[in-house]
């Protein structure tokens, strides 16, 4: 080294520097050392998607591990901003992508095809979005990582594989043989069962579907006589109700569902979010001053048509299977109606029960129904107008 | 993508998203060094010797040390990798002191009879290579092997480390339930000690021994003297605090550890306090520490066990998750604190026989604790067990 310190100065410092490595040794040795570092070791997040040849994914790399693999501070001043970042997108996509190899009868060709920068627990990272295509569009696909592992052997990549639809997880360690991720391509009843569960999920969840639902269900227990609500006079005429109205909203959504899964049919997907928030809207509205009377199926059938959209775009976002497309379809619009009918039966009979109460009258159909409007009229105008606030 | 919107609108502020900066100023993360000062420039000229001669293990050594140094001093695992990555670049056969490096990487990952080969082979090429006695020695402690680790002081001892290998008797003697003998060691060895950090390290021992003798007094006199000195240690603020909540004074935990959250052992101890105390924080403590070990699981890091069966027995209020933890741990980590979450963890389910092997060691030492004795079901005048080989 050209330092200005003498050799015996050096050697002295040295010394002393040694004396309290050797110090530390009883210090971290002697409690939890893991937990006794404040920050978490270095992990990857690697999500991808492979359906048929098909690849597609995100990988979060920390800033920090690019900086020392391939050098972002670019004026060394310590701070790494988003210019130097930028500057340096294709050779960081060149070292992602010579960390990395998947193959499905043979190599799969990968291109980086977008960047952003996201935050995690430990800092800044950037996120790559990946596209390619495989050789081979069944079989096992191979993962071989080998990110970092030249300069941090406690690097890991956490992987998170949709593989034909089913997911599956791994902890990648640079260094080690590709990891084999089996050709699972389930069965068909298997992967109906997967995507049922996935269609039950998805209607609990999507809270405008299940707001839509409830809005044309509220008067299902009541009857419209000289311009004010009264309750049914008894179960059956609310039944038979809640089954039109259910049935026609599951025919319409299954249609539509099945001809945008299919890809026969396509609609602007901010179009579809936004009609769906006002059909909460109108639903919500002729509850306090009805316009449709006794003919909601026919409302449920109308926008049930646009809510198949809106499940079929997430349908796409889970990758349908090429092998059992119609099994998991069918799945998924089962799970849909299961999850929906659950949604049902706890209603009803509460419902039933309540209906001659102000509690209901008041509260839960007029409350209620004001608060889904508003609620979803600020969902319409979010999308109409593509703004965001947390709400 | 439609229920993702719905869910997103749901649940909006919590959730990240990637997105892309407006402005290419936009700062997304600072760094814990900038080019140009004096530990880049060190490791810059570290690194360049290391690559110049690949043939040399001493470079490798030299550069991963400094890794090492780095790991602690910053509290960065990521420099505990890179000290690795620097000694697997060496292919040759190794000296001394890359063998005891590699040893210190291995134990870090509690990878111990890894460390322990480690340590054994560096001192057959150099057996007055005095770090491999010390890292060797702490090891052994932590596998409750303090006869083994007594032959490691008394190296040490030989070759004129009287602070260190002070210290290093002194904890064997603790460990090996020799409590007087283990205090008057500790405290030959802080009248020897050269350096502040020494002293603090010194102190809290005497403290926890102090602790475990059942004086508390001299057990707080010793930490607030650790505490007066100044110097920054996660090992002292861990050992006060646990010593705070024994003694039911959790809101001093909270003086005591505030603005300290970033620490995972110090945020357990948080936490505790404030679970017990029912203030505000606690939830989001909790959420927060559940998280970092979730995260630990998903790389496959084992270091946190005994820790996480704490959170789950004291905050949690789950001593059956507890207890699988607590044993899982003590294959590994066998001290003081390791065996005391498992005899908690067992009493708490009722099942104190699956904490056997923490009672065996209460018995074989008959280490002086009053509280781990209680939990045991022993008697609290144990019988004075052979001393540790001198």
């Amino acid at each position: 080294m050209t330092h200005a310190i003498t050799p015996v100065r050096a050697a002295c410092r040295h010394r002393l520097r040694r004396a309290i490595a050797w110090w530390a040794a009883f210090a971290t040795a002697l409690l939890v050392t893991g937990s006794a570092l404040a920050h978490k070791a270095s992990d990857s997040y690697l999500d991808l998607r492979i359906t048929g040849s098909e690849v597609s994914g995100q990988w979060d790399i920390a800033l920090r591990d690019i900086e020392v693999a391939i050098g972002l501070d670019a004026d060394g001043n310590g701070e790494i901003r988003w210019g130097e970042v930028r500057r340096r997108h294709d050779a960081l996509a060149a070292w992602a992508l010579s960390s990395l190899t998947v193959a499905r009868e043979g190599p799969c060709a990968l291109q980086v095809t977008g960047h952003a920068v996201d935050t995690h627990t430990d800092g800044a990272y950037a996120v790559l979005t990946l596209a390619g295509q495989c050789q081979g569009s069944g079989g096992p696909v191979s993962l071989d990582y080998r990110l970092l592992g030249d300069i941090d052997t406690l690097h890991r990549g956490l992987l998170k594989l949709s593989l034909d639809g089913v997911a599956q997880a791994a902890v990648l360690v640079p260094g080690q043989a590709a990891t084999v991720f089996g050709s699972t391509s389930p069965g068909p009843l298997a992967s109906m069962a997967t995507f049922l569960v996935q269609g039950v999920w998805h209607i609990w969840i999507g809270l405008d579907h299940i707001l839509f639902l409830l809005a044309l269900l509220l008067p299902a227990v009541l009857v419209r006589r000289h311009g004010r609500w009264i309750g049914v006079p008894n179960f059956g005429a609310a039944v038979r109700d809640v089954v039109a109205v259910v049935t026609a909203f599951t025919a319409a959504h299954s249609i539509t569902l099945s001809l945008a899964a299919l890809g026969w049919v396509s609609l602007p997907s901010r179009w579809v979010e936004s009609v769906i928030a006002a059909s909460v809207v109108l639903a919500a509205a002729n509850n306090l001053r009805p316009v449709i009377g006794g003919r909601r199926w026919v409302v449920a059938f109308g926008f049930g048509l646009i809510h198949g959209f809106g499940f079929a775009s997430v349908l796409a976002d889970l990758g349908l299977p090429a092998a059992t497309l119609a099994w998991s379809l069918a799945g998924f619009n089962i799970g849909v109606e299961l999850g929906q009918l659950a949604i049902v039966a706890a209603f009803l009979p509460l419902a039933y029960m309540l209906r001659h109460t102000g509690l209901y009258r008041q509260v839960i159909f007029t409350g209620g129904s004001w608060a889904a409007m508003v609620l979803a009229a600020l969902w319409f105008v979010q999308r109409a107008f593509d703004l965001s606030w947390p709400i | 993508m439609w229920a993702a919107a719905a869910l997103g609108v749901a649940a909006a502020p919590a959730l990240s998203a990637p997105y892309v900066p407006a402005s290419d100023d936009v700062v997304l993360e600072r760094l814990p060094w900038r080019a140009g000062d004096a530990t880049a420039t060190a490791l810059a000229g570290l690194r360049a010797a290391a690559r110049s001669d690949p043939d040399s293990a001493q470079a490798a050594a030299d550069l991963a040390e400094r890794y090492f140094d780095l790991a602690l001093a910053q509290g960065d695992p990521r420099y505990v990798g890179y000290a690795d990555a620097a000694l697997a670049r060496f292919k040759g056969e190794p000296g001394a002191e890359w063998l005891t490096m590699r040893g210190v990487v291995r134990q870090y990952r509690h990878d111990f009879p890894g460390a322990l080969q480690d340590f054994e082979r560096a001192l057959q090429k150099d057996p007055s290579h005095a770090p491999a006695h010390a890292w060797r020695g702490a090891v052994r402690l932590v596998q409750a092997e303090p006869t083994l680790a007594m032959q490691d002081c008394e190296a040490l001892r030989r070759l004129d480390r009287a602070a260190l290998a002070g210290a290093c008797a002194g904890l064997a003697f603790a460990y090996a339930g020799r409590l007087e003998d283990a205090a008057r060691t500790l405290e030959q060895a802080l009248a020897s000690a050269g350096a502040d950090e020494q002293r603090v390290w010194l102190l809290t021992r005497l403290a926890e021994v102090a602790a475990w003798q059942d004086r508390p007094q001299v057990a707080e006199q010793r930490y607030r003297q650790a505490l007066a000195l100044g110097v920054e240690s996660v090992y002292l603020r861990t050992a006060w605090a646990d010593f705070l909540l024994d003694e039911s004074r959790p809101a001093e935990v909270l003086q005591t550890l505030d603005g300290r959250e970033s620490v995972d052992s110090l945020l357990l101890r948080l936490t505790e306090a404030a679970t017990t105390l029912k203030r505000p924080q606690a939830q989001g403590w909790q959420r927060t520490l559940q998280d970092r070990y979730a995260a630990a699981r998903a790389r496959g890091d084992t270091t946190h066990l005994g820790e996480e069966a704490r959170f789950e027995l004291q905050v949690r209020g789950d001593p059956v998750t507890a207890l699988r933890l607590a044993q899982e741990n003590y294959t590994t980590q066998r001290e003081p604190r390791d065996a005391r979450i498992l005899l908690l963890s067992a009493a708490a389910t009722g099942n104190l026989a699956a904490a056997r092997a923490a009672i065996d060691w209460l018995q074989r030492t008959g280490f002086e604790d009053r509280r781990m004795r209680a939990l045991a079901g022993l008697s609290s005048a144990p019988p004075r067990p052979d001393p540790p080989a001198r």
